[in-house]
Protein backbone atom coordinates (compact mmCIF):
# COMPACT_ATOMS: atom_id res chain seq x y z
CA UNK A 1 0.00 0.00 0.00
CA UNK A 2 1.64 3.43 -1.43
CA UNK A 3 -0.57 5.36 0.91
CA UNK A 4 0.85 4.05 4.27
CA UNK A 5 4.13 4.68 2.76
CA UNK A 6 3.54 8.24 1.83
CA UNK A 7 2.05 9.07 5.05
CA UNK A 8 5.27 7.96 6.65
CA UNK A 9 7.31 10.01 4.09
CA UNK A 10 5.21 13.11 5.28
CA UNK A 11 5.33 12.47 8.70
CA UNK A 12 9.11 12.41 8.67
CA UNK A 13 8.71 15.94 6.84
CA UNK A 14 7.17 16.85 9.59
CA UNK A 15 9.48 15.82 12.64
CA UNK A 16 12.31 17.25 10.60
CA UNK A 17 10.81 20.41 10.11
CA UNK A 18 9.27 20.47 13.72
CA UNK A 19 13.12 19.84 15.22
CA UNK A 20 14.70 22.73 12.85
CA UNK A 21 12.01 24.55 14.57
CA UNK A 22 12.68 24.03 18.14
CA UNK A 23 16.45 24.41 17.40
CA UNK A 24 15.37 28.19 15.85
CA UNK A 25 13.75 28.99 19.18
CA UNK A 26 16.60 28.00 20.77
CA UNK A 27 19.17 29.80 18.82
CA UNK A 28 16.37 32.89 19.39
CA UNK A 29 16.02 32.42 23.13
CA UNK A 30 19.90 31.99 23.73
CA UNK A 31 20.12 35.39 21.79
CA UNK A 32 22.08 36.99 24.40
CA UNK A 33 23.42 33.97 26.35
CA UNK A 34 27.08 34.13 27.80
CA UNK A 35 27.47 31.25 29.40
CA UNK A 36 26.45 27.42 28.91
CA UNK A 37 27.41 24.32 30.91
CA UNK A 38 30.15 24.06 28.33
CA UNK A 39 31.49 27.42 29.28
CA UNK A 40 31.34 30.21 26.95
CA UNK A 41 28.59 31.87 25.15
CA UNK A 42 25.98 30.01 23.41
CA UNK A 43 26.75 28.99 19.83
CA UNK A 44 23.95 28.43 17.38
CA UNK A 45 22.74 25.30 16.46
CA UNK A 46 21.24 24.30 12.73
CA UNK A 47 19.62 20.67 11.71
CA UNK A 48 21.16 19.17 9.04
CA UNK A 49 19.26 17.02 7.03
CA UNK A 50 19.62 13.70 4.81
CA UNK A 51 17.29 11.66 2.60
CA UNK A 52 16.37 7.91 4.12
CA UNK A 53 14.56 5.29 2.70
CA UNK A 54 11.57 4.30 4.48
CA UNK A 55 11.71 0.92 4.35
CA UNK A 56 13.68 -1.08 6.54
CA UNK A 57 13.53 -5.19 5.10
CA UNK A 58 16.58 -5.13 2.92
CA UNK A 59 14.19 -6.33 0.03
CA UNK A 60 12.01 -3.35 0.17
CA UNK A 61 15.17 -1.23 0.13
CA UNK A 62 16.60 -3.30 -2.83
CA UNK A 63 13.61 -2.66 -4.52
CA UNK A 64 13.25 0.98 -3.64
CA UNK A 65 16.86 2.13 -4.90
CA UNK A 66 16.33 -0.27 -8.11
CA UNK A 67 13.23 1.19 -8.87
CA UNK A 68 11.93 4.13 -7.09
CA UNK A 69 14.30 6.82 -5.12
CA UNK A 70 11.56 7.68 -2.89
CA UNK A 71 12.62 8.90 0.57
CA UNK A 72 11.77 10.62 3.78
CA UNK A 73 14.04 12.77 5.72
CA UNK A 74 16.03 12.69 9.13
CA UNK A 75 18.07 14.55 10.92
CA UNK A 76 21.67 13.60 10.09
CA UNK A 77 23.54 15.72 12.59
CA UNK A 78 22.86 19.22 14.54
CA UNK A 79 25.49 21.61 13.53
CA UNK A 80 27.24 23.35 15.80
CA UNK A 81 28.24 27.33 14.51
CA UNK A 82 31.56 27.35 14.95
CA UNK A 83 32.61 31.10 14.13
CA UNK A 84 33.71 33.44 16.72
CA UNK A 85 31.51 34.88 19.48
CA UNK A 86 30.80 38.75 19.54
CA UNK A 87 32.87 40.78 21.79
CA UNK A 88 30.44 43.58 23.34
CA UNK A 89 32.23 46.33 25.85
CA UNK A 90 30.45 45.70 28.92
CA UNK A 91 32.93 46.13 32.23
CA UNK A 92 30.28 46.19 34.38
CA UNK A 93 28.81 42.76 33.00
CA UNK A 94 30.23 39.65 35.57
CA UNK A 95 31.43 37.63 32.75
CA UNK A 96 33.14 40.28 30.98
CA UNK A 97 36.92 39.08 30.92
CA UNK A 98 40.09 41.66 32.23
CA UNK A 99 39.78 44.09 29.06
CA UNK A 100 36.02 44.63 30.07
CA UNK A 101 34.39 42.74 27.22
CA UNK A 102 31.89 40.10 27.24
CA UNK A 103 31.29 37.13 24.29
CA UNK A 104 27.90 37.44 23.21
CA UNK A 105 26.35 34.71 20.61
CA UNK A 106 27.47 35.27 17.00
CA UNK A 107 23.76 34.85 16.17
CA UNK A 108 21.75 36.98 13.72
CA UNK A 109 17.90 37.57 14.82
CA UNK A 110 16.97 38.20 10.92
CA UNK A 111 18.80 34.84 9.62
CA UNK A 112 16.66 33.39 12.39
CA UNK A 113 13.12 34.77 11.39
CA UNK A 114 13.57 33.34 7.42
CA UNK A 115 14.99 30.11 8.57
CA UNK A 116 11.57 29.95 10.84
CA UNK A 117 9.14 31.05 8.47
CA UNK A 118 11.18 28.53 5.49
CA UNK A 119 10.55 25.89 8.52
CA UNK A 120 7.23 27.12 8.89
CA UNK A 121 6.06 26.22 4.89
CA UNK A 122 7.73 23.21 4.77
CA UNK A 123 5.94 21.92 7.57
CA UNK A 124 2.87 23.10 6.13
CA UNK A 125 3.94 21.67 2.97
CA UNK A 126 4.00 18.16 4.55
CA UNK A 127 0.81 18.44 6.29
CA UNK A 128 -0.94 19.40 2.87
CA UNK A 129 0.54 16.13 1.63
CA UNK A 130 -0.56 13.77 4.37
CA UNK A 131 -4.09 14.99 4.05
CA UNK A 132 -4.03 14.27 0.52
CA UNK A 133 -2.76 11.36 1.08
CA UNK A 134 -5.27 10.18 3.76
CA UNK A 135 -8.41 11.97 1.19
CA UNK A 136 -7.02 9.85 -1.43
CA UNK A 137 -6.98 6.33 0.67
CA UNK A 138 -10.70 7.44 2.06
CA UNK A 139 -11.95 7.92 -1.68
CA UNK A 140 -10.22 4.44 -2.50
CA UNK A 141 -12.35 3.28 0.44
CA UNK A 142 -15.39 4.45 -0.81
CA UNK A 143 -15.44 2.28 -3.84
CA UNK A 144 -18.05 -0.18 -3.66
CA UNK A 145 -19.94 1.55 -1.25
CA UNK B 1 -14.38 -15.42 -20.11
CA UNK B 2 -18.17 -13.65 -19.50
CA UNK B 3 -16.93 -11.35 -16.98
CA UNK B 4 -15.16 -9.27 -18.91
CA UNK B 5 -18.31 -8.48 -21.08
CA UNK B 6 -20.17 -7.06 -17.94
CA UNK B 7 -16.56 -5.45 -16.56
CA UNK B 8 -15.21 -4.46 -19.89
CA UNK B 9 -11.50 -2.47 -20.00
CA UNK B 10 -12.89 0.27 -17.61
CA UNK B 11 -12.19 -1.05 -14.41
CA UNK B 12 -8.74 -2.37 -15.59
CA UNK B 13 -8.18 1.17 -17.06
CA UNK B 14 -9.18 3.14 -13.83
CA UNK B 15 -7.25 0.52 -11.28
CA UNK B 16 -3.83 1.04 -12.99
CA UNK B 17 -4.32 4.54 -12.97
CA UNK B 18 -5.26 4.85 -9.46
CA UNK B 19 -2.05 2.49 -8.73
CA UNK B 20 -0.13 4.94 -10.90
CA UNK B 21 -1.49 8.03 -9.16
CA UNK B 22 -0.79 6.16 -5.82
CA UNK B 23 2.89 5.65 -6.52
CA UNK B 24 2.98 9.11 -8.32
CA UNK B 25 1.85 10.67 -4.95
CA UNK B 26 4.55 8.77 -3.12
CA UNK B 27 7.12 10.43 -5.09
CA UNK B 28 5.72 13.81 -4.70
CA UNK B 29 5.25 13.20 -0.64
CA UNK B 30 9.10 12.42 -0.96
CA UNK B 31 10.09 15.37 -2.66
CA UNK B 32 7.93 17.44 -0.63
CA UNK B 33 9.56 15.96 3.00
CA UNK B 34 13.31 16.17 1.10
CA UNK B 35 12.50 20.12 0.27
CA UNK B 36 15.74 21.09 2.39
CA UNK B 37 17.50 18.07 2.02
CA UNK B 38 21.16 18.81 0.80
CA UNK B 39 22.26 16.97 -2.49
CA UNK B 40 18.48 15.97 -3.02
CA UNK B 41 17.22 14.90 -6.39
CA UNK B 42 13.81 15.43 -7.17
CA UNK B 43 11.76 12.00 -8.50
CA UNK B 44 8.37 12.06 -9.90
CA UNK B 45 6.16 9.77 -12.22
CA UNK B 46 5.06 10.57 -15.74
CA UNK B 47 1.69 8.76 -15.15
CA UNK B 48 0.01 9.73 -18.69
CA UNK B 49 3.10 8.19 -20.33
CA UNK B 50 3.31 5.21 -18.41
CA UNK B 51 -0.82 4.50 -18.65
CA UNK B 52 -0.17 4.88 -22.74
CA UNK B 53 2.75 2.37 -22.33
CA UNK B 54 0.85 -0.03 -20.30
CA UNK B 55 -2.18 0.00 -22.44
CA UNK B 56 -0.46 -0.17 -25.62
CA UNK B 57 2.44 -2.43 -25.20
CA UNK B 58 2.83 -4.15 -28.54
CA UNK B 59 -0.29 -5.83 -29.20
CA UNK B 60 1.29 -7.81 -31.94
CA UNK B 61 3.99 -9.28 -29.97
CA UNK B 62 2.71 -11.89 -27.28
CA UNK B 63 4.73 -14.56 -25.35
CA UNK B 64 2.38 -18.12 -25.96
CA UNK B 65 3.24 -20.71 -23.18
CA UNK B 66 4.18 -24.01 -25.07
CA UNK B 67 4.33 -26.33 -22.01
CA UNK B 68 2.39 -26.47 -18.51
CA UNK B 69 5.80 -25.50 -16.95
CA UNK B 70 6.38 -22.64 -18.20
CA UNK B 71 5.99 -19.54 -15.97
CA UNK B 72 3.38 -17.20 -16.77
CA UNK B 73 4.06 -13.31 -18.25
CA UNK B 74 2.79 -10.41 -16.70
CA UNK B 75 3.86 -7.82 -18.89
CA UNK B 76 1.17 -5.36 -16.81
CA UNK B 77 2.88 -5.06 -13.98
CA UNK B 78 2.41 -1.38 -13.10
CA UNK B 79 4.12 -1.84 -10.03
CA UNK B 80 7.81 -2.03 -11.84
CA UNK B 81 7.21 1.71 -12.58
CA UNK B 82 10.31 3.41 -12.68
CA UNK B 83 10.34 6.75 -11.60
CA UNK B 84 12.35 9.73 -13.67
CA UNK B 85 14.29 12.64 -12.10
CA UNK B 86 11.84 15.69 -12.22
CA UNK B 87 12.68 18.63 -14.19
CA UNK B 88 14.90 20.69 -12.00
CA UNK B 89 13.73 24.41 -10.98
CA UNK B 90 14.90 26.36 -14.02
CA UNK B 91 17.12 29.00 -12.33
CA UNK B 92 18.10 28.32 -8.79
CA UNK B 93 20.55 30.21 -6.10
CA UNK B 94 20.27 27.59 -3.87
CA UNK B 95 23.93 25.94 -3.76
CA UNK B 96 23.27 22.83 -2.23
CA UNK B 97 22.70 19.95 -5.11
CA UNK B 98 18.75 20.19 -4.10
CA UNK B 99 16.32 19.91 -7.13
CA UNK B 100 13.19 19.89 -5.74
CA UNK B 101 10.70 22.91 -7.12
CA UNK B 102 8.66 23.26 -3.92
CA UNK B 103 5.50 25.25 -6.17
CA UNK B 104 5.61 23.11 -9.11
CA UNK B 105 5.44 19.89 -6.94
CA UNK B 106 2.73 21.63 -4.53
CA UNK B 107 0.79 21.90 -8.05
CA UNK B 108 1.32 18.74 -8.78
CA UNK B 109 0.17 17.28 -5.64
CA UNK B 110 -3.12 18.99 -5.93
CA UNK B 111 -3.37 17.97 -9.35
CA UNK B 112 -2.37 14.21 -8.77
CA UNK B 113 -4.94 14.21 -5.64
CA UNK B 114 -7.77 15.23 -7.49
CA UNK B 115 -7.58 13.17 -10.56
CA UNK B 116 -7.04 10.44 -7.98
CA UNK B 117 -10.63 11.26 -6.39
CA UNK B 118 -11.90 12.02 -9.62
CA UNK B 119 -10.69 8.18 -10.88
CA UNK B 120 -12.06 6.70 -7.55
CA UNK B 121 -15.42 8.35 -8.25
CA UNK B 122 -15.38 6.48 -11.79
CA UNK B 123 -15.19 3.23 -10.25
CA UNK B 124 -17.48 3.55 -7.84
CA UNK B 125 -20.16 4.88 -10.12
CA UNK B 126 -19.44 2.23 -12.28
CA UNK B 127 -20.12 -0.46 -9.90
CA UNK B 128 -23.25 1.45 -8.57
CA UNK B 129 -24.41 1.44 -12.66
CA UNK B 130 -23.95 -2.37 -12.47
CA UNK B 131 -25.73 -2.94 -9.28
CA UNK B 132 -28.75 -1.13 -10.82
CA UNK B 133 -28.52 -3.46 -13.88
CA UNK B 134 -28.68 -6.67 -11.40
CA UNK B 135 -31.19 -4.86 -9.33
CA UNK B 136 -33.51 -4.22 -12.28
CA UNK B 137 -33.28 -0.55 -11.40
CA UNK B 138 -35.55 -1.02 -8.61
Amino acid sequence: MDFFNSIQTSSSGLSAQRLRMNLISGNLANVNTTRTRDGGPYRRKEAIFAAQPMNSEFNKILTDRLNNQTAGVRVDRIYEDTSPPLMKYDPSHPHANDKGYVAVPNINPMEEMVNMISATRGFEANVTALKAAKEMALKALEIGR
Amino acid sequence: MPTDKIFSNTLNTLEKSLNLRSIQHKALSSNIANMDTPNYKAVELDVAKQMAKQNGSLPGLKLVRTKVGHLPIRSDRSDQVTLKAARPPGFSLRGDGNTVDIDRTMGKLAENTLLYNATAQLISKKFKGLKNVIKGGK
